[in-house]
This record gives C-alpha cells, sequence and structure tokens, in this order.
C-alpha cells in the first residue's frame, strides 16, 4: 500500500500516475470538437462557445479551489482571506492592462526578426506584476500567522481581506478601479479576446489547469509538502524536530498566493472585468465550498467541487426556480454533516473498503484452494 | 501588592487616554455634533454588544465560532416584525410547532420505559434512524398543501394597511379547521418519533431514572393545553394582536423575537452543531451553510424586498421632548439633550444595550449558571465530573446567545430597514468586536462594541466633514482590530492561554 | 490476596481497555475497591492511572470490559450520570476552577439544593484554611490551598467513593502530612480510590494497592504484603523507592 504515496521518478512514471488526470484534460481538449461535431456549429459560436465558457469558469475556479486546499486542506489553515489573492491577481491584471499597456504600446515596440511580440512582452511583464502582487499578499498573510493561532487568525484573515475590499470599492479611486461597479472593457489583444477567441481562452486555461494541477501535485509529494502536512498534524512535534513552522506555513501560503492570483488574473481575462465581488468573502466562501463538497486534503477533490457547484448553477435555476440556492445550501449542509471528506474522500474511503472487501474474498478463495 | 499597583497604572492610563480622545474629538467636532455623533455611536455599540455578546459567550465556553448570527440578528427582527404587523403569519404556524414541541416534550416521560427495553443490538442502532426519517416524512406530510407563503405574503399588505385605517381587510383567512387538523396531529407524531429516536431504545450506555409522573407529566400537559389554545385562537387572535395598543404590541414582538431565537438556538445547537464538536473546522463550515439557508428561507417567504417596520407609538409622536420625563409622558419621537435633537427610538436601543449588559454582567457572577459557563470556559470536562451535563449547559448558552442576537434584531427593526442582509454588517462588526474584546469576555464585548460603534460614528462624521473617503470609516474598525490584535493577540479582556 | 467477598467491592473493573484518539491506553486493567477502605494504584508515570480514574468516571469511556460501581454497570454512560451516581474526583495538577472564587468552587459542586451547607462545617474543620479564604478567587491561591480546594470539592456532596488523583503531588512535607491526615479522616465515612506516587505516604494509608504498568494491572492485593515484597515494589516502582523493610534495615546500619 505504501508504495501509493512513494514517488517514483522519472517522467514515464509521472505520466503514468497521473494518466486519470491526463486521460481527463484530453477528453476536455476534444470535446470542443465533438460538440462541434455533433451541432455543426463552429468553435467560437453557438453551443460550442456556450458549453466551453461553462468549462473556462469551471477551469478557472478548480484552480482557484485547489490553491485552497493547499491551505485548508494540506496545510490546516482556515483563511478567510484567500478571496484577497485572486482579486488582488484580477485587479494588478486589470489596472496594468487597462492602465499601463495602451500607453507602453504606443511608445515602444519589441520585434524578434520581423514579428511584433511587444503584446507578448507586455503580457509576460504583465503576469510577471501579477506574480510579485501574489507573492506579497502571501507573505502578508503568513506575517500574521506568526502571532496569531486558531480563530483570532482566522478572524484576522477576513479583517485584512475586507481591507482590501474596502480599498477596492473606496470611490476615491473610482477613476482607476471604477469602486463599486469594478473595472470593465479591459483591451485584450484579439487572439486572446473571449467573445472573438473563445476557443484559445479554453485551450489557455485547460492548459493552466493541467499544469498548476501538475506542479501543485509535484508540491505537496515533495519533502516541503510533507513537512507542511506534517505541521498540520503537529507544530510542537516539527518545531522540535528542527523545522520551523512559521517557514512551511508562509511557503504555504506564498504558494496557495501564487496559484490563486494567476487563476484571478486569467478570471479577469476571461470575463474582460475585474470586480469587488473578486475579493469579497463570497468569493472565499465560494472556494471552501467547493472544497469541502469535493473533499478536504486532496487535489482532485477541490476540481470536482468545482465541477459540482459549476453544474449546480447551471441547472438547479431551471430545476427549482430563483430559490435554488435555498436548495444548493441544504445540500451543502448535509455534505458537511454526513460527508465530511466530501465526495472525492468518502469515494476513495468506500473504494478502498471495498477492495479490502473483495482481497479478503479473494483470499478466502486462495485458502480453500489451498487447502482443496 | 505589584499585580493591584500594575492594575492601577494601567487604569488610569486607559482613563488617560480615553478623556483625551473625548476632549480632542469634542474640541475638533464642537459641542452639538460631538453629542449627537457621540449618541449615534452608542446606538451602533449596543447593537454590537447585542450580537457580540452571545457570540463572545458561545466562543468562550465552546470554541465555536457561529458565522450564523447574522442571519438569527436578522430573523429575530423578521420574526417580531411579523407579530408586530402580520401575526396571521406566527398564528398560523404556532399550533404546529407547539405540536411538535408537545411530541418531543414526552422524552421524559418514555424514556426510561425504552432504554430499558432489551432488544437486539441490530435494532438498537436501526431504530432511531427508521424513526427519524419516518419522523422527518410526517413533517414533511404535515406540511403538503399549507400555504405558508400566502401567510408570509399578507405581511407586505398588512404593512401598507395597517396606517391606512383597516388592518383587517387583507388577512389571509385561516385554513378551515376540517382540513387542518390532521396536520397538528401528524407533527405531533413526528415529535413523538423524534423522541423515541432521542430516547434511544434498547441502548445500554443510555442512563434514565424513573422519576414521578408529576414530576414529568407537567411540561407535556402544559404544552398539549398550549397546542389547543393555540388551536382554538388561530382565528382570533390575529385581529386581537392588531386591536391592542402599539406599546404592548411592540412588548409582544420583543417577547416573541427572544422566545425564538431561544428555541431557534436550541434546535441548531442540538442538530447542527452538536454532533461536529469532534470536527471543530466543520462548525464554521456549517454554521456559514446555515447562514446560506436562512437567507434564502426568508427570501423565499417574504420576496428579497427591503421593509420598513413602524417605530412603536412610545416613540412615535410627533414633536420635541424637552426632557426624558415628558418623552415617557407624550411618547415624542425626538427629545431634547443639552440642545441636540436625537430619535428616542435610539435612546431606547441605547438601553436595551445597557440593561443587557448588566442582565449578562448578573447573571455572569451571581447565578448558578454563571458560574458553571464560567468553569467551563477553562475546564469542560472537571464540570461534567462533578455530576453537570455540560453538553445541556452548552446547548442552553448557545441558544441564549441566539436570543440575544434575536433581541438585537428586532430591537434595530423600527429603525433599520428589515432584509435579508440586515445581519451581515453587524455580525462582522460583531465578530470584530469580539476580537478586539477578548474571545470569551463580556467585558470585552461591551467595551470593544462601544469603541466600535464611536469609531463608526465619528468616522463617519469626520469623513463627511472634511468630505474624505467613507472608506475610511468602514476601514476604522478593521484598523482598530489589526493594532489591537498585533498589540495584544487575546484581546483586551482576554486572557492568555 | 484479600479474603473480602466480591459484594462487599464497591467498585470493581474487569479487563477495560481505553484509547485515547489512536492510542491503545489501557490493555486490560482490572481492580477492584472494597467498600470503606482505601485502595491505592501505584504505578510509574504514564502507566494509565489517570486514565483508569477518568475510564471508571467516562471522561474517557472504555471500549472494553466491565466497570461495576455498587453492583450497577456503569462502563459508556456519560460522565455526568456516573459522578451523579455518588463519584467525587480531585483531578491531578489541582484542577481548580482558576477564575471562581473559593465559595463558587464549592458551591459549584453542589449536586442538590444545600449539599454545601449540609457539610460546610465538617469541610472546614479538615480544612480550616479555606474558610479564611472563602473569598478570595482560584488563582490567588498557592499550591497546596489549591489542592486543598480540588479536594474539598469532592466533599460537598454525598459521594459513595472518591477518585483521589496524586494529592502529595508538588506539595510540601508539612502540607503532605495535612493532607494524609485529612484523607485518613475521609475515609471512615467514604471508600476511596487513590492515585499515589509517594510510596511512603500511599503505604501508610492505604489498605490495599493495585499496579498499574503499561495499561495493564499485573498486581494487586494487600498492602501489608507488599510493603515487604522489595521485589515486587523495585520491579515496578523503581529502585528510587525504599521499602519499609529496606528503610528499617539501611537505619539499623547506622546504628
Amino acid at each position: 500500500m505504501l508504495d501509493k504515496y512513494l514517488t517514483k521518478p522519472g517522467f514515464g512514471a509521472a505520466v503514468k500516475r497521473e494518466r486519470g488526470f491526463l486521460i481527463f484534460i484530453l477528453l476536455m481538449f476534444i470535446l470542443p470538437f465533438g460538440i462541434r461535431a455533433l451541432t455543426g456549429s463552429g468553435l467560437n459560436e453557438g453551443v460550442t462557445k456556450f458549453w466551453q465558457g461553462q468549462l473556462i469558469t469551471f477551469f478557472i475556479m478548480a484552480v482557484f479551489a485547489m490553491s485552497y486546499d493547499l491551505l485548508i486542506g494540506y496545510g490546516g489553515i482556515l483563511s478567510f482571506g484567500h478571496a484577497a489573492s485572486f482579486g488582488g491577481g484580477a485587479y494588478t491584471f486589470a489596472l496594468l492592462t487597462k492602465w499601463w499597456a495602451p500607453r507602453f504600446l504606443e511608445s515602444y515596440r519589441v520585434m524578434l526578426g520581423s514579428v511584433n511580440i511587444s503584446e507578448g512582452i507586455v503580457l509576460l511583464l504583465i503576469l510577471l506584476a501579477v506574480l510579485a502582487v501574489s507573492i506579497i499578499i502571501g507573505l502578508i498573510f503568513a506575517a500574521t500567522s506568526i502571532r496569531l493561532k486558531g480563530t483570532y487568525f482566522a478572524m484576522l484573515t477576513l479583517a485584512i481581506s475586507s481591507a482590501f475590499y474596502i480599498l477596492i470599492k473606496a470611490t476615491d479611486f473610482h477613476q482607476w478601479t471604477g469602486a463599486d461597479e469594478g473595472l470593465h472593457g479591459i483591451p485584450l489583444p484579439v487572439w486572446l479576446n473571449p467573445t472573438q477567441n473563445r476557443f484559445t481562452i479554453y485551450v489557455v486555461s485547460l492548459l493552466f489547469l493541467m499544469i498548476c494541477y501538475l506542479v501543485m501535485r509535484r508540491m505537496v509529494n515533495s519533502p516541503t509538502g510533507r513537512v507542511i502536512v506534517a505541521n498540520r498534524e503537529n507544530e510542537d512535534r516539527m518545531r522540535m524536530i528542527g523545522y520551523n513552522p512559521v517557514t512551511y506555513r508562509a511557503i504555504a501560503f506564498v504558494t496557495a498566493s501564487i496559484f490563486a492570483g494567476f487563476s484571478g488574473a486569467l478570471y479577469s481575462i476571461w470575463n474582460m472585468s475585474a470586480s469587488p465581488t473578486m475579493m469579497s468573502a463570497v468569493t472565499t466562501v465560494n472556494a471552501l465550498i467547493m472544497t469541502i463538497m469535493g473533499g478536504m486534503g486532496t487535489l482532485i477533490g477541490p476540481v470536482f467541487g468545482a465541477a459540482i457547484s459549476q453544474v449546480i448553477q447551471q441547472f438547479f435555476y431551471t430545476w427549482f426556480g430563483a430559490r435554488w440556492p435555498l436548495v444548493f445550501g441544504i445540500l451543502f449542509m448535509l455534505i458537511v454533516m454526513f460527508l465530511p471528506y466530501g465526495v472525492v474522500g468518502t469515494w476513495r474511503l468506500q473504494g478502498w473498503k471495498v477492495k479490502q472487501g473483495w482481497q479478503r474474498f479473494l483470499d478466502l478463495f486462495k485458502a480453500k484452494k489451498a487447502a482443496g | 501588592m505589584k499585580p493591584k499597583t500594575k492594575k492601577i497604572i494601567t487604569l488610569s492610563i486607559v482613563v488617560l487616554v480615553v478623556l483625551v480622545i473625548t476632549l480632542l474629538l469634542y474640541k475638533v467636532a464642537g459641542k452639538e455634533p460631538f453629542i449627537r455623533t457621540a449618541l449615534s455611536g452608542l446606538t451602533l455599540g449596543s447593537l454590537f454588544f447585542l450580537v457580540a455578546a452571545g457570540l463572545t459567550l458561545i466562543f468562550g465556553l465552546m470554541d465555536v465560532l457561529n458565522f450564523a448570527h447574522g442571519s438569527m440578528f436578522m430573523l429575530g427582527a423578521y420574526m417580531g416584525w411579523q407579530l408586530y404587523t402580520n401575526p396571521t403569519f406566527i398564528f398560523a404556524l404556532l399550533p404546529h410547532l407547539l405540536a411538535f414541541a408537545t411530541g418531543v416534550m414526552l422524552l421524559p416521560l418514555i424514556k426510561p420505559t425504552l432504554v430499558r427495553m432489551k432488544l437486539p443490538e441490530k435494532w438498537v442502532n436501526a431504530i432511531p434512524k427508521i424513526t427519524l426519517v419516518l419522523a422527518l416524512l410526517l413533517a414533511v406530510f404535515s406540511f403538503i398543501g399549507f400555504d405558508i407563503l400566502a401567510y408570509a405574503k399578507t405581511a407586505m399588505v398588512a404593512a401598507s394597511i395597517a396606517t391606512a385605517g383597516n388592518p383587517f381587510a387583507e388577512i389571509t383567512p385561516q385554513e378551515p379547521f376540517a382540513t387542518y387538523w390532521i396536520r397538528p396531529v401528524l407533527i405531533f407524531l413526528s415529535g413523538l418519533l423524534v423522541a423515541i429516536a432521542s430516547a434511544k431504545p434498547g441502548n445500554k450506555q443510555e442512563f434514565a431514572v424513573r422519576e414521578r409522573l408529576s414530576k414529568t407529566l407537567p411540561v407535556p400537559v402544559i404544552f398539549f393545553s398550549l397546542t389547543i389554545l393555540a388551536l382554538v385562537v388561530r382565528e382570533s387572535a390575529p385581529k386581537a394582536v392588531l386591536l391592542m395598543d402599539g406599546n404592548l404590541r411592540f412588548a409582544i414582538a420583543v417577547l416573541v423575537s427572544i422566545i425564538f431565537g431561544f428555541v431557534f438556538g436550541q434546535v441548531v445547537e442540538i442538530t447542527l452543531i452538536r454532533p461536529l464538536y469532534v470536527r471543530p473546522t466543520f462548525i464554521i463550515i456549517m454554521t456559514l451553510g446555515l447562514s446560506y439557508v436562512i437567507r434564502e428561507l426568508v427570501q423565499l417567504l417574504w420576496d428579497p424586498l427591503a421593509y420598513q417596520m413602524v417605530r412603536p407609538p412610545f416613540a412615535a409622536q410627533p414633536g420635541k421632548a424637552a426632557n426624558l420625563l415628558e418623552w415617557f409622558q407624550k411618547g415624542s419621537s425626538t427629545l431634547n439633550i443639552f440642545g441636540v435633537t436625537f430619535p428616542t427610538y435610539r435612546l431606547f436601543v441605547i438601553a436595551l444595550g445597557i440593561v443587557m449588559f448588566i442582565f449578562i454582567t448578573i447573571l455572569m457572577t451571581r447565578s448558578r449558571l454563571g458560574m458553571i459557563i464560567r468553569a467551563g470556559v477553562q475546564d469542560p470536562q472537571m464540570v461534567e465530573a462533578l455530576g453537570i451535563n455540560v453538553k445541556s449547559i452548552f446547548t442552553l448558552v448557545f441558544a441564549l446567545g441566539v436570543a440575544m442576537a434575536a433581541l438585537g434584531g428586532i430591537g434595530a427593526g423600527p429603525f433599520l430597514p428589515i432584509q435579508p442582509l440586515m445581519g451581515d454588517q453587524y455580525q462582522t462588526q460583531g465578530l470584530i468586536t469580539v476580537v478586539i474584546g477578548g474571545m470569551g469576555s463580556y467585558v470585552g464585548a461591551f467595551v470593544g462594541a462601544m469603541i466600535l460603534g464611536m469609531a463608526r460614528a465619528f468616522g463617519d462624521y469626520f469623513a463627511l466633514k472634511y468630505s474624505l473617503s467613507t472608506a475610511i470609516a468602514e476601514a476604522s474598525t478593521v484598523i482598530i482590530m489589526i493594532i489591537v490584535l498585533l498589540a495584544r493577540p487575546q484581546g483586551l479582556f482576554g486572557k492568555k492561554e | 490476596m484479600s479474603t473480602q467477598t466480591p459484594q462487599n467491592d464497591l467498585l470493581v473493573l474487569e479487563e477495560i481497555h481505553t484509547f485515547i484518539g489512536q492510542f491503545h491506553i489501557l490493555e486490560g486493567v482490572s481492580l477492584r475497591v472494597p467498600k470503606d477502605s482505601i485502595t491505592v494504584m501505584l504505578g510509574r508515570n504514564g502507566a494509565g492511572k489517570t486514565t483508569t480514574l477518568k475510564s471508571i468516571l467516562g471522561l474517557t469511556p472504555p471500549q472494553q470490559g466491565r466497570v461495576i460501581f455498587d453492583g450497577m454497570e456503569i462502563q459508556g454512560k456519560h460522565a455526568y450520570n456516573i459522578a451523579n451516581l455518588g463519584i467525587g474526583y480531585v483531578p491531578e495538577h489541582r484542577a481548580i476552577f482558576r477564575a471562581l472564587s473559593v465559595m463558587e468552587n464549592l458551591k459549584l459542586a453542589e449536586r442538590k439544593k444545600g449539599d454545601f451547607d449540609k457539610h460546610e462545617e465538617f469541610i472546614f474543620n479538615l480544612f480550616p484554611d479555606l474558610k479564611r479564604l472563602y473569598k478570595l478567587p482560584g488563582n490567588h491561591l498557592s499550591g497546596g490551598q489549591q489542592q486543598m480546594l480540588a479536594v474539598a470539592r469532592a466533599l460537598v456532596p454525598d459521594n459513595k467513593l472518591l477518585l483521589i488523583d496524586e494529592p502529595s503531588e508538588g506539595l510540601a512535607p508539612i502540607l503532605i502530612q495535612q493532607m494524609m491526615e485529612a484523607i485518613r479522616i475521609l475515609s471512615t465515612t467514604t471508600t476511596i480510590l487513590l492515585v499515589e506516587q509517594n510510596f511512603i505516604m500511599a503505604s501508610q494509608l492505604a489498605q490495599r494497592f493495585t499496579i498499574i504498568d503499561d495499561g495493564k494491572s499485573p498486581h494487586s492485593g494487600l498492602m501489608s504484603d507488599l510493603v515487604n515484597d522489595t521485589e515486587l515494589v523495585h520491579h515496578y516502582l523503581g529502585a528510587s523507592i525504599k521499602t519499609r523493610k529496606e528503610m528499617e534495615l539501611s537505619h539499623e546500619a547506622e546504628n
């Protein structure tokens, strides 16, 4: 059983280990073509376009939920401020793209041979800025966790994120941030425009999901990841062995914040806007709901959770009318009460039991054979 | 002597700082604005306290952070407001609730017999589950075809009609008794099944002393007679309530809110929170889910609209009272305080907060329950070892906290728009209050609430005066919290672990 | 071993197993506490003595085995139900309620109204200090006073059995004497199950002993037999403890 948890080195082994996920990615990649074949509408129009839109939201929210799971599931850190990273990434991207990028493009032009790559360079620089902002936000949260623990810490994260929220909603910066209404109409190059070139965004967010999943997977299985998990179980003991829990908490925060920041940036590309809701506690609670529903402490769990919540948002309205969140809330409470490990966790536990039962049955059979 | 001198020094420094800040504000703002803003601050602080007191007691004793507290505040406002303007809704539901309670209250009567039953192991485990499912089905059956939405929606009509003169015109008629009687019977049976399930028939680990009938019978009998009474007055009571003197009606509304909060708190603690004490993080998540559900339920019943509750007559007569005595005599809507015109209803809210603070102080220092709570904060296991049922104390404290939030809700009802999100802001501020004051300390909650109330009021005032951003006033509470936490991580009145 | 019949036992543990989290702490502890006597549990630190007391009370309910108190099986019942049957508990580390005054600590222990008034005189005769400190909050008491309060608290209601966990822990020798005297007086009215590291104190007080070792109870019997069994004492309780016989021997040698 143990070798399941040991990571074998090598590319081939990695592919084999993640084959389920990679098959899923491949299916998702083929899906738009399949829909096109079935309905006959083009890749960037009609039903195909609509379903791509649904899936893009799902991919992005899945990464956000996974990054939240790094904190709550792996690190055992209950933070109510994760939306700060998401919104931080989104606003960094939106603000720079709207106010800085056009001016830069006007005055400079970068050529590679005969190809104009200035748009690419700008995008790269903006993404670097997103990275920097995410790291800073992660470090802020990590810094508060030095002095505070448990509930006090959870409250402070809530306070810090609401400070960000208030800042972004403040009417004083209306001309830049758009205050309550948010920042709309981000100028994007045509090849990245979600209304004109939806398939590009679809592929980008799918790749984003794949890369983030694999990187996070690698991280939680690395020695650093193990220490973070061990910190969750017993901080004092880790301190005694010689690991500084603060350092590892900081690593958890910064990594989670980076993934959340990038998913926020991608979300603002996809919506071509950034709104204060992205920074509000509602967004954190959404990630929390996805993580809990899917299964805390697994990476595939939040992906499932994001899928479930996307499906629910899509269908519950038609099934239950305007008050569908009531049904959703009751469902959520039932999951918290009866499936504390979420869908994936429970399935794994039950599956493990089934496997065990099957093994016992086989052993019995073997024993009989041996006796006979 | 040393800790005492230290205490005196800290106290004098605090008094000095408070005095200096007050003087400074007084100088900068001027006399009239200062008094007006300070009184608004007290009003806000009083509401913050009503929310924070429950939060802090609940957290101190059982480490539960109740994220549904704001929703419960909102529910309290809705319930009181319903009784005040649309009693039909409450009286339509009352027989149901009382019949269910009668069934549940039979528990002490049947438990000794059921526990002593000899049953195979399989049945001991299965019976509670089966009975609970049956109870749920019966409860659902009892509501089928019961048009609760109509009773709720009358509210809007009643609100507009009540002032126009004929409050009865739009009352939804109650269902005729010939078809209605089956509902209370079904829900009574449902309650009885719940009682059977919680008695755990045949469970050897349960313990139940056979008590004399004179001890166990009165409670269900009282509830049974109340059910009958509620059935009888179903039709007439709403009218009687609407015809009542407004002040009396308001008093009843407050009482209804408190009772509702108390009962609702108990139900929530027993059904949703108690099973999760082994997984503390999930309690927070559960209460988050609960607040979501409550909000949606309220939107289902009353639509996502904002309502205005009419102020009770004792603070609604036109005219300005010159002093307190005149207010009491005439019930004027505003009062002259040192030359400042201030709404009297807000003074009532301030008084409410102070009275509740005194009540909690007495409860915590003088009563046996307070003793148990203070002991339980330190060591619940040892309290249990003294023969005290700590779980039931948890339920009681949770219910008390929720009742207090509901009281805050109905207190705020007449001057806040009543809408599904009205509790959210108070919950956030309440949580911040608790953190500033120190979790588990009711004195801390009071001081913290007053600080926050003042900060909000003066923040808004100065933002307006110097045309600054209102964001500063909004952020002020958060900034105070961050400063306090960094300087004193356990809060102002919290104890170090 | 003992000549007493089982009917005389107030408390019997039969092979109880207790888990704390995933740790198997008690792996089959059996012991008997005869009526109107002092029984002492001996053993090294971490052997499971405190857990045994908590298992009796239901604070850490045993998963297996039976606990019979006064002829009634009590394992698995709620701790408050068990306590209300008439079991008083004096926890280790003087776990009094520090936020409560001495009076409140005592009043809290009442099971029926008036319990405290009934026993007030007896308690203050036993611990005269407490009367003086009546209104002081618990955190202002000294260690010894806290220990006395912890014992006094268990005396407020009518108890058939007292479970006392390490009453001498961290006390000055003179206070140990006082505590021993108090326990001796108590044993005239109630049955006592004692956990004690101080072998001399234990051997002077108790009539019976049970040794707890590694979550099991390998030996029990009369105290008078144990004090002379040098080998047993050394094996389970460490070499530093001297039995009375050894002390007498060394005393003679010195002379």
